[in-house]
């Protein structure tokens, strides 16, 4: 760490200090040193540039940009900021797309959210936004949402131009021999709403490229509209199927900046219930994935044991999906013990069914013949591209936030990174169902530990849930770092003092970066592995697109 | 008399439509009973009319015709296509005294209606404009092709050993040795008859998570009801010739009648939803590769299998 800091300090900086376990955190006073440091960087290791977050200060007259960089083999990471001019002309950077690939989409989505030019990115194209905000940039601080959404009829009629641009090209295309460009999704029987332009020529895959954003709801707008705790409501949309850790990432950068501990019960808590989150979401993922191959009987079966962890999150937060049950300060209800006894009975569920999972799905010789030798990701590849969470891990890449840089209680939970080694979608999935046994073990181990803290007087789960976190925040800004179920989940946070609701938030979400694997994935397999590469990388729309 | 009486009640028109009825339950209980779940529940005892109200909803819809296609293509195969699966009903004796043309060409004729229906299915979407449809098109003729050659080899199967394309004279010559025989040829038949009507592991055709719904993608309401009363036609068919050449038809131990042939096919229709409900759909070239390098090879074998048994088993005539 100590190398890193004075290999950032040998930088025109005026600031460079420490940040949590495994930050460095510094800010770059010219943005001519930008590409230079970001080289020593790579060189020192750290290969993935997991986002860009732009942060809009207007009074300033000044857009701060926030670059993470991480190394995901030796746990150091860094906090680049830059200021630029927030002029539309002038506000621009050098881009580093080139050095690392795994910045892509990131750097197109400041620009289509911010205006921030990237100079030298290969292809600066809106994402995420739909056409009627191209060119407007919304996430600006001035940006006029009441006066754009009264612009209905043209806004829509806007998204039908494009829509009509795109039916030309595609028209373009037909009847000339037998390349021609198929649109799997977005209303497409597997797709979700996410849209791949195949370029086909007959069976074979020319080349893939996503068209992304039909579920962008602005999520990190949202927030900014409302209070501290009401954000959640957006915040837990990210994605319904793991529901809890994501308010976990949000709910430690609020205290952070608040600068308010939680109470080992609360921390407690937030493990059992992001665990059952992540189980939850597994159980679906799993079914998902063979759903890929026109067989269901997985998914029914998986569903059936997660109906018990529903009824689990349900006896908790009177919600199954949507339980908004982690709020800033702790969790949401005190503990009753009959809870404990709810998830022990659903713990059995899955062990009773966990045999015929095993006998008849992970050994499936159909299922072993397809998926071993496709979607294929070399550990280069994760490092590269800022893969993370169960894809990384499946390539053989020790990284998992739980154990890297532990949150809520998980230094008090023994566990191991759950690894496979070739990466091919077969491994994803092998590795989707060892962690749903790990979480089943930590779920163990966190009731053991309630048990054994509530019985000795250590926690009192009536009042040790919640500490009060202020209304008002004082000026500050914090990154948060969960293992999600589909990866790292990274939060970026600014408030300022006296304001009720977060300036800035940032969300770094792992489908975005997956997502941009499939072009390399796909390119030269046939049609059928689409859904079935697609399916292992475990993408989820709502957090691809926020 | 007796002719209309076959045309339109048995094996004809109403049996057919009862056999669909039944077996979109049948498969739809079984299924859901593997997936862990109930399946029709609420219309009819056990669901029984869930289909009937299915079948009505379709016939209550509105058949679109797309843009920019031939209307007459698009409309005529729905048609055709049940009409022609229907014809092979009149080859296969259903009861001891029930087959409504015995001829000496049986088995011939049995594997070239069934081996016809692909092509029907194979126009309906080169005649969809719409590229998932003719991508269905294309894979269901691929498989097809692949898969008939060791459908025929495996049909030849017991004509050779009962020396008789007659069905009746099959049915009436198979008993415990010979059904044993044949046995390995019956899951060559079985396998191949499996590609052929598209059905998991090899429902590459309609392969739902890739090309949307295949050939089947454009159509709706009646045109659609029809087309899938062909299928349940040719499920019927694929059942009840598997069952004759295999399995000794009508033919029980304790008496002989349609019902033990309908139960023999019960059996085989459960035997098709396990598959189903236990393996994930292969890949097209992985489907190729099984039907030419395993498949046709094996199926030639079966017959050499069946000579050598012939000559050696049953003393050869």
């Amino acid at each position: 760490m100590q190398q890193l800091q004075n290999l950032i300090a040998g930088f025109n900086v005026s600031s460079c200090e420490p940040y949590k376990q495994c930050w460095i955190k510094a800010k770059l006073t010219t943005q001519d040193d930008l590409i230079s440091l970001a080289t020593a960087l790579k060189a020192n290791g750290l290969t993935s540039l997991i986002t860009v977050s732009p942060t809009d200060f207007p009074d300033d007259n000044r857009l701060e940009l926030n670059y993470f960089f991480e190394d995901l083999l030796t746990r150091r990471n860094a906090w680049i900021k830059v200021d630029i001019p927030r002029e539309l002309d002038a506000c621009q950077i050098p881009s580093l797309t080139p050095l690392f690939p795994s910045v892509n989409w990131h750097e197109r989505e400041a620009f289509s959210t911010f205006g921030v030019r990237f100079i030298g990115h290969p292809a600066l194209e809106d994402i995420f936004i739909s056409e009627d905000f191209i060119g407007k940039f919304p996430f600006r601080k001035g940006f006029d949402w009441q006066a754009h959404e009264a612009n209905l009829i043209e806004n829509m009629a806007c998204i039908v131009r494009g829509f009509e641009r795109e039916h030309a090209i595609n028209d373009a295309r037909m009847g000339k021999g037998s390349h021609t460009t198929l649109n799997w999704g977005p209303t497409h029987p597997a797709s979700g709403p996410l849209r791949l332009r195949v370029e086909v020529n007959g069976e074979d895959i020319i080349s893939v490229k996503p068209d992304v954003g039909y579920v962008w709801r602005g999520l990190e707008h949202l927030v900014e509209g409302k209070d501290f705790v009401g954000a959640l409501v957006a915040i837990e949309r990210i994605c319904f199927m793991d529901n809890t850790n994501a308010m976990i990432c949000y709910a430690q950068a609020v205290e952070e900046i608040a600068g308010k501990p939680i109470t080992p019960f609360a921390s407690m808590m937030r493990v059992m219930l992001g665990e059952i989150g992540r189980v939850v979401s597994h159980l679906m993922g799993i079914g998902g994935f063979f759903n890929t191959m026109g067989l269901v009987t997985l998914q029914m079966w998986a569903l059936d044991v997660r109906e018990y962890f529903l009824d689990v999150l349900e006896d908790y937060s009177g919600a199954r999906i949507a339980t908004a049950s982690i709020e800033p300060g702790g969790v949401r209800y005190p503990l009753k013990l009959a809870l404990l006894v709810t998830l022990e009975a659903a713990i059995a569920k899955y062990e009773a069914t966990r045999s015929e999972f095993y006998a008849i799905f992970i050994n499936n010789p159909t299922m072993q013949s397809r998926a071993t030798v496709v979607g294929i990701i070399t550990p280069e590849m994760v490092l590269n591209n800022g893969l993370c969470g169960v894809v990384a891990r499946a390539s053989g890449v020790k990284t998992d936030i739980r154990l890297d840089e532990p949150y809520a209680a998980y230094d008090k939970i023994n566990m191991t990174y759950m690894l496979a080694e070739q990466g091919s979608a077969k491994n994803r999935f092998e590795v989707l169902f060892k962690e749903v046994d790990q979480s089943m073990d930590i779920l163990k181990q966190a009731i053991a530990d309630l048990r054994r803290g509530i019985e000795s007087g250590e926690y009192r789960p009536e009042k040790d849930a919640m500490v009060r976190i202020p209304k008002k925040l004082p000026d500050g800004e914090a990154v948060s770092r969960v293992e999600w179920s589909r990866g790292e989940l990274m939060m970026h946070l600014v408030t300022r003092k006296s304001d009720e609701t977060p300036y800035r938030l940032k969300i770094k979400a792992p489908s975005v970066n997956h997502t941009m694997m499939l072009e390399t994935l796909l390119a030269g397999k046939t049609l059928s592995d689409i859904p079935l590469v697609f399916g292992s990388l475990y993408i989820c729309q709502g957090d691809l697109d926020r | 008399m007796e002719l209309l009486f076959n045309i339109l009640v048995f094996p004809g028109l109403l049996f057919v439509l009862l056999w669909a009825l039944f077996v979109f339950w049948f498969s739809r209980k079984v299924l859901a009973y593997i997936h862990k779940r109930v399946g029709p529940h609420y219309n009819g005892m056990g669901g029984s009319l869930q289909t009937v109200y299915d079948f009505a909803k379709l016939l209550g819809k509105e058949s679109i015709t797309p843009h920019n296609v031939n209307p007459y293509l698009f409309g005529l195969i729905p048609l055709l296509a049940p009409t022609l699966a229907m014809l092979t009903l009149v080859l296969l004796p259903w009861s001891p005294n029930l087959v409504v043309v015995n001829t000496q060409y049986g088995v011939l004729a049995l594997v070239v209606l069934i081996g016809i229906e692909p092509f029907l299915l194979f126009l309906t979407g080169f005649g969809s404009n719409n590229k998932y449809s003719f991508l269905g098109g294309i894979r269901i003729l691929t498989q097809m092709i692949s898969m008939e050659t060791s459908f025929f080899m495996a049909a030849l199967a017991p004509a050779l050993l009962f020396g008789t394309m007659n069905l009746v004279t099959i049915v009436e010559s198979a008993n415990w040795l010979t059904t044993l025989i044949l046995l390995p040829g019956a899951l060559l038949f079985f396998i191949a008859a499996l590609g052929i009507l598209a059905q998991p592991p090899f429902n590459i055709p309609d392969a739902e998570q890739e090309i949307v719904y295949g050939f089947y993608t454009e159509y709706t309401g009646t045109n659609y009801l029809l087309l899938k009363l062909a299928e349940f036609t040719e499920f019927l068919i694929v059942f009840a010739a598997t069952v004759t050449l295999f399995f000794a038809g009508y033919r029980g131990d304790v008496f002989d009648g349609f019902a033990v042939l309908f139960f023999k096919m019960l059996v085989l229709a459960v035997v098709m939803i396990t598959v189903r409900a236990s393996t994930p759909r292969i890949r097209l070239d992985q489907m190729l590769r099984f039907a030419w390098t395993y498949l046709v090879p094996l199926s030639f074998l079966n017959l050499a299998w069946v000579l050598i048994a012939k000559v050696y088993l049953l003393g050869g005539s």
